[in-house]
């Protein structure tokens, strides 16, 4: 079991900057989403991690070893991490045990201890019986499994998991997540999960680490990210938020403050203490929102489209202070209201992005 | 920590020592090209460029003002433009036909069609002199006219277009099986008939491959040696011209001239050969058409497209018939008496030719083949320094003409600092030069099918870049290295000018025996000889694949 430490790690690609200081601490025995839209470095971050690829600045240490910096790098082999890789990367040579055995058979273990371990590792993975099997022979959901299977017979302190649930179909997506659940708390490996979808990282990570364009915007758990997101990216990029200025009325006491959106009085959540400031951003879901009751204050606007859900519409609502901004509203079957139509939506929660605070 | 992370990072400890394959492999691969392929050509340019106390360059000016060489040069150029013009249009024809027309007996007719690229080429020029020279079984035989007409250019260009038609043929296959059927369909829709839409749609679409072909067939007219110094007769041309001065005259240097006007346009051809096919991308874009073909059923096309093929064809057939019967026969043209005299002679004189050939042949292909992969793999999936000029250097060859690169061999290796003349090392380092470009080739094609994360994921399990090629790549692209071993391997044994320079008493090949006996007037023994030649590289060619290439998608589908 290994605590993995990113210290301030770069990777420059002739004048593209993949990853600009990506510091992180993951914890022994602590599950870590890595979670970005394509491009965000994150599998550039994962590459350097498995040393594939080699850092242009900063360090990476798994427990007191240093695997990576400027001067020194531990090739691949020598690493003990394991990954699990969204093609699986199954040898379609061998069966289903010799892949799992290849590791512990390039490492010089004896056949009888090689055996033991792999038919461990099968049961694990509830593969016992297709350990004769091609990976050809086996089914989207089952090649996973063996890839799991083979990565952890090698008891790597950390286990990389590289977008494993891409590639399969929705129903086998949630039963893998839960088999990925289990395994981590049987084992207590170190894992670092990549992914584009944010449900994924919600539903399997301790802790989640959002990347854009090659920055860490913030390392929170899913809650913290989706009610107090810490930059603008992340409120768009989490839970679909919308992100509008905010006219800061005071400053936040007890984790709320005064303002204003659009010309609709909020009371909207911040962090303590934070000082009133002009040019604040506050980030508002449909939940926040809702069409205001008589003589409750919001601001005006047109609804644009309705578009049905199924028990419910998804308004489309733009305000008459900025009609390019398009807040989206639930609404109960049957409409109150019709597209095309004026109304008033009142701000009823939302939060004050803080500034600064992008790590 | 467990037992293996302990073992790993024990590993990790002791620095590189893991890990020395490819680092120790590397830089020894770079110095074997150099060596065997950068070297020769240096000294081939030295000895046509330095030579006696005159200046620079005073003999390559002084070969290339001499009237007579002008002529042989312009001889070889237009011998080129012509096989190149004429083959590429018989080859198209001959694919239309193939692809496009119904007609029966399709595989047959392709057989034939191929049996000239596993044969020497030098069997073209044994074959039509047969059937068609002074004493010709055609010519003289059947009509009684004792002509020597066949010598000279006409006969050149014939046996040059059937030895290497078929190569532009292939080509030409390839790239109207590849068309998109939707493309001639959508004209046919507006309104045009199978010929307009060949003409407007797919033969633009095919410019590229036809050009290719064209520097494609003068290339392999260009490197042409067995036919030139049986045919030529008053039109001499520069690779037979070449082995003239050096052999016969003995004048090293004026050879070194000669062979550097037959380097540089088979050079120009090759650049131009390759600035085409990177822009010939286009047409393969639009190629990857999945909708199958109508074939042309209109009666008089059908009935055209079979004549072409059956003509071709038995001109091929005649070919291999007349050599057959010239092996068995007492002396051909003159005294037909059957007779096993000449096959006991090929089992008993030219033994050792036939085992050495094999041998040094299966020797040259594997090696090929495995330099091959080692470098696709470096090239493909590393990123050591200088691997580009490695990969440029190995695929020079290409554009060498044989007879370009066995004059280089035998002038580099033939004293200090590497001494290889005599030796079965040089014929089988000429064999692996050759055929290293098409081992390179294979190689890559077989690593690209293959996806990173394969070997990234034996790397993770703690497996060595030489443990990750051994165990996991290797057995993933054994399919495709056996057959460029069987195409390696093909082409060693055919080849003629690349080794008629460096062959010796110890160690003969077929080729240049065949030349030998024919120069003598064995024409029985030379035609028993390649018979055997032919069969040999048949055997090789269906049987390999069925002895060793249980593909592993078979294996353990029982």
């Amino acid at each position: 079991m290994a605590g993995l430490k990113i210290d301030r790690v770069t990777r420059q690609f002739s004048d593209f900057k993949a990853l600009k200081e990506v510091s992180l601490d993951v914890a022994d025995g602590e599950f870590l989403a890595v979670l970005g839209p394509s491009g965000c470095g994150k599998t550039t971050l994962l590459r350097l991690i498995a040393g594939f690829d080699k850092v242009t600045g900063g360090a990476i240490w798994l427990d007191d070893r240093l695997l990576s910096d400027t001067r020194s790098h531990v090739a691949t082999e020598d690493r003990g991490v394991g990954i699990v890789f969204q093609s699986y990367a199954l040898w379609p040579h061998m069966t289903v045990a010799e892949n799992v055995a290849y590791g512990l058979e390039v490492a010089g273990l004896g056949r009888a201890q090689r055996d033991k371990r792999v038919n461990e590792a099968l049961e694990l993975v509830g593969l016992t019986q297709y350990g004769g099997r091609m990976p050809a022979m086996l089914s989207g959901g089952q090649r996973q499994r063996v890839a799991l299977a083979r990565c952890l017979v090698m008891e790597p302190g950390l286990v990389l998991l590289d977008e494993p649930l891409a590639n399969l179909d929705v129903h086998l997506r949630a039963s893998m997540e839960e088999e990925f659940r289990r395994f981590h708390e049987r084992t207590g490996t170190t894992m670092v999960y990549i992914t584009h979808d944010q449900a994924e990282a919600m539903a399997l990570a301790d802790r989640i680490a959002v990347l854009d364009r090659g920055v860490l915007e913030q390392v929170a758990s899913a809650s913290t990210l989706y009610r107090e997101p810490a930059t603008e990216m992340v409120a768009g990029f989490v839970g679909q938020g919308i992100v509008v200025p905010a006219e800061m009325r005071g400053a936040g006491h007890g984790g709320t403050c005064a303002a204003s959106v659009f010309g609709a009085p909020a009371t909207l959540r911040c962090r303590p203490g934070m000082p009133a400031r002009a040019g604040a951003k506050a980030c508002l879901r449909s939940v926040d929102l809702a069409f205001a009751a008589p003589g409750e204050a919001g601001m005006s606007g047109t609804v644009r489209r309705l578009i049905y859900q199924g028990g419910f519409f998804r308004a489309e609502f733009h305000p008459d202070a900025s009609p390019g901004t398009a807040f989206v509203l639930e609404v109960p079957e049957p409409a109150p209201i019709e597209a095309g139509a004026r109304a008033s939506v009142a701000v009823r929660g939302g939060w004050i992005i803080p500034e600064g605070e992008r790590r | 920590m467990t037992h293996v992370e302990a073992n790993a990072a024990a590993a990790g400890e002791e620095g590189i020592g893991r890990n020395l394959v490819l680092p120790v492999l590397y830089p020894l691969l770079a110095l074997l090209i150099l060596v065997f392929v950068a070297y020769p050509m240096f000294v081939l340019f030295g000895r046509a460029v330095v030579e006696g106390s005159g200046p620079p360059f005073t003999l390559v000016w002084k070969v290339a003002a001499d009237p007579y060489n002008r002529k042989v040069f312009w001889n070889t150029l237009l011998l080129g433009a012509i096989v190149a013009v004429l083959g590429t249009l018989l080859a198209t024809a001959y694919a239309y036909a193939m692809t496009r027309v119904s007609i029966p007996g399709k595989k047959v007719w392709h057989f034939f069609a191929m049996l000239p690229t596993i044969s020497p080429p030098i069997l073209m020029a044994l074959g039509l002199i047969l059937l068609y020279g002074r004493r010709g079984i055609v010519t003289y035989g059947l009509f009684g006219i004792q002509t020597t007409g066949l010598y000279g250019l006409y006969g050149l260009v014939i046996a040059q277009l059937m030895s290497y038609f078929p190569f532009a043929y292939l080509l030409m296959l390839n790239l109207f099986r590849g068309l998109d059927a939707s493309m001639e369909e959508a004209a046919g829709t507006l309104g045009a008939n199978a010929w307009q839409a060949l003409r407007t749609v797919s033969l633009p679409l095919l410019l590229p491959g036809l050009a290719g072909s064209v520097l494609l067939l003068f290339g392999y007219s260009f490197a042409d040696l067995g036919n030139p110094m049986l045919l030529g007769g008053d039109f001499p041309v520069l690779s037979a011209q070449i082995y003239q001065t050096i052999i016969g005259m003995y004048d090293v240097p004026q050879g070194a001239a000669l062979a550097i006007f037959l380097l540089a346009p088979s050079v120009l051809m090759f650049v131009a050969h390759k600035r085409l096919s990177s822009r010939m991308s286009y047409a393969t874009v639009g190629a990857k058409g999945s909708s199958r073909l109508r074939l042309v059923m209109y009666l008089p096309a059908r009935i055209a497209a079979l004549v072409l093929v059956g003509i071709v064809t038995l001109a091929i057939c005649l070919q291999y018939a007349t050599i057959l019967a010239g092996a068995f026969t007492q002396l051909f043209g003159i005294n037909y008496t059957p007779t096993l005299r000449h096959v006991i002679a090929t089992f008993t004189k030219s033994r050792g030719a036939i085992l050495d050939t094999f041998a040094l042949g299966v020797i040259s292909a594997i090696v090929s083949v495995g330099l091959g992969l080692v470098i696709a793999h470096l090239v493909a999936r590393t990123r050591h320094f200088g691997r580009g000029l490695v990969d440029f250097v190995a695929n020079t060859p290409l554009a060498i003409p044989g007879t370009v690169i066995g004059l280089a061999f035998a002038l580099a290796f033939s004293g200090s600092p590497l001494l290889l003349t005599g030796t079965a090392a040089i014929i089988i380092v000429a064999f692996v030069v050759r055929a290293l470009p098409y081992g390179i080739r294979s190689g890559v094609a077989a690593l690209d099918q293959i996806h990173r994360s394969l070997d990234e994921a034996s790397m993770t399990m703690g497996a060595t870049s030489g443990q990750t090629l051994w165990r996991v790549l290797l057995p993933l692209v054994r399919p495709a290295l056996l057959a460029g071993m069987v195409f390696a391997f093909t082409r060693s044994v055919t080849t003629l000018s690349a080794v008629i320079f460096v062959v010796s008493p110890h160690w003969s090949l077929v080729t240049p025996t065949i030349l030998s006996q024919m120069d003598r007037g064995d024409v029985g023994e030379a035609a028993a000889l390649s018979v055997v030649v032919v069969l040999m590289v048949l055997a090789v060619i269906h049987g390999v694949p069925r002895l060793f290439d249980r593909d592993w998608r078979e294996v353990h589908q029982e």
